[in-house]
């Protein structure tokens, strides 16, 4: 686990786009964080998301996931990996982008927010393993906050980006029921593993 | 050695691979052959784990690849025209790859020398070419030294010195004992690689054994220009055999040395004879066609 946690570190490290976008969405997230502490939670919580879906997905999008089933056939170890990395990186990302928040609202948000934050990295992870494509997820994504959670929720609701939005804040059943989706995400993921590998 | 048992890969009602069966073995170079969609691909595929069976078994060395302990040491692939991440180098990418197998990152410059890339090691592997992409991909498939190569249709891409280079790399792998199973849908890209040949169609087995073996599936036809077509053809005809064509005349069931002795004692001045033997593509597309 702790070497396919590695090789996926090191090629992030090595792809230029990627570090170069998750320092960009960094910087933009740290400075909603001078603004409100609740948006710094949002960003921190989309970059997250964004992170691992970009992570899993880019690999059948790019098809490098038929090299790394070459080296790991045994599907599930690959992405407990890959959501573990991801967990990882989302978390730093978090943590270092929320310095702002933190100073300027002091640390209630900020420690939550990071509590829930790799719950995020998860869901999304588990996510991309079961669509597999970054663009569609992505879009989905956002429709899903603006429309679905947003504009008909009012984020108000036992669903996923409310109840992390809630959890961000300090709410324990927020938690609790974001982590549910998390977890009922990756529960879903399992199965789909065994798909084929298309070859284009 | 590779093996495949009644391999069946059915999408629906259609079935991509056929209860296929066939064997490659070590120390030798095996061509994989057929059509575009015969189904050499998913069969690869099935051998290497990315894709699952509906029916029957394909092994390595007795295993299915997903039971192997360490895959990438037992087999190296290569597969859809080098796969790599467009923004990764070569050596990034050979790196993280050999990371990802437990292997070792000593072999990485070793093998950028072997397959020609270290000028090009740094280089972002969306601005290799084709060749180069191909020159990775094989240089992946030899990280672990593994005793057992597939390889889908690897001289897409190369130049010829490219193809020269593939050719001797495979041969001095078989030479060392290696199992070699290589595709393509050209039989005469191959035909001074491989030592045996298996040639699939819609799925299903049409030939496996030697190379050489194919020469004598099928007997050549004759070919004859005479002063006097029409004289030659009724004298041929009345011969027994079959004969076709106006001012060069097809003839089939007669040798030509039979042809030749027809035609003088007809007394039809012969120009020219000679025996049509089908070339091995001739031979590969009829059993590959069908």
């Amino acid at each position: 686990m702790l070497i396919l946690m590695r090789a996926e570190l090191y090629r992030m490290a090595t792809i230029r786009s990627s570090w170069v976008s998750i320092a960009l969405f960094g910087f933009v997230a740290a400075a909603f964080g001078v603004l409100d502490a609740n948006w710094w939670a949002l960003f921190a919580g989309v970059g997250a998301f964004g992170i691992s879906v970009l992570t899993v997905a880019q690999h059948y999008q790019h098809r490098t996931i038929a090299l790394l089933y070459l080296a790991r056939p045994q599907r599930l170890p690959v992405l407990f990996a890959q959501v573990l990395t991801t967990v990882a990186v989302g978390w730093v990302l978090a943590a270092l982008s929320g310095i702002t928040a933190l100073l300027r609202w002091g640390g209630g948000t900020y420690r939550h927010t990071l509590i829930v934050v790799p719950v995020m990295a998860v869901f999304g992870a588990a996510a991309a393993a079961i669509v597999r494509r970054a663009s569609w997820l992505l879009i989905g994504f956002a429709v899903w906050i603006v429309v679905v959670e947003g504009l008909i929720g009012k984020l108000d609701g036992e669903l996923p980006i409310s109840a992390y939005l809630d959890a961000a804040r300090g709410d324990m059943f927020g938690l609790e029921v974001f982590i549910f989706w998390a977890v009922a995400t990756l529960a879903a993921a399992v199965p789909f593993l065994n798909r084929d590998l298309s070859s284009d | 050695m590779i093996e495949t048992i009644e391999l069946t890969k059915a999408y629906g009602k259609v079935r991509a691979v056929d209860e296929l069966s066939f064997t490659a073995l070590p120390g030798r170079v095996t061509g994989f052959l057929g059509l575009n969609g015969s189904g050499k691909t998913t069969t690869l595929r099935m051998l290497l784990g990315l894709t699952r069976p509906t029916g029957g078994a394909a092994l390595i060395d007795g295993r299915p690849f997903t039971g192997l302990k360490r895959p990438l040491r037992a087999v190296g692939a290569v597969l859809e025209q080098g796969i790599s991440h467009p923004g990764q180098s070569g050596r990034a990418h050979l790196v993280t790859q050999a990371m990802s197998a437990g292997a070792s990152r000593a072999r990485v410059d070793l093998l950028l020398d072997q397959v020609g890339l270290t000028d090009a090691a740094d280089q972002r592997t969306g601005d290799y070419s084709l060749g180069m992409r191909q020159r990775l991909a094989v240089a992946t498939a030899l990280l672990g030294e593994p005793p057992v190569l597939i390889l889908d249709e690897p001289a897409n891409g190369l130049d010829p010195s490219g193809v020269a280079w593939l050719r001797e790399l495979l041969r001095s792998y078989a030479h060392a004992g290696g199992t070699v199973l290589i595709s393509s849908h050209l039989l005469a890209e191959l035909a001074q690689l491989i030592d045996d040949v298996v040639i699939i169609a819609n799925g299903r087995l049409r030939h496996e054994g030697p190379l050489a073996g194919l020469y004598g599936m099928t007997t050549g036809r004759v070919l004859m220009r005479g002063r006097d077509p029409g004289r030659l053809r009724d004298a041929l005809r009345r011969a027994g055999a079959e004969v076709a064509g106006d001012e060069t005349l097809e003839i089939d069931g007669l040798s030509a040395a039979e042809a030749g002795e027809v035609a003088f004692a007809a007394g039809v001045p012969v120009h020219e004879l000679l025996t049509d033997t089908p070339n091995l593509e001739q031979i590969f597309l009829e059993l590959a066609g069908t």
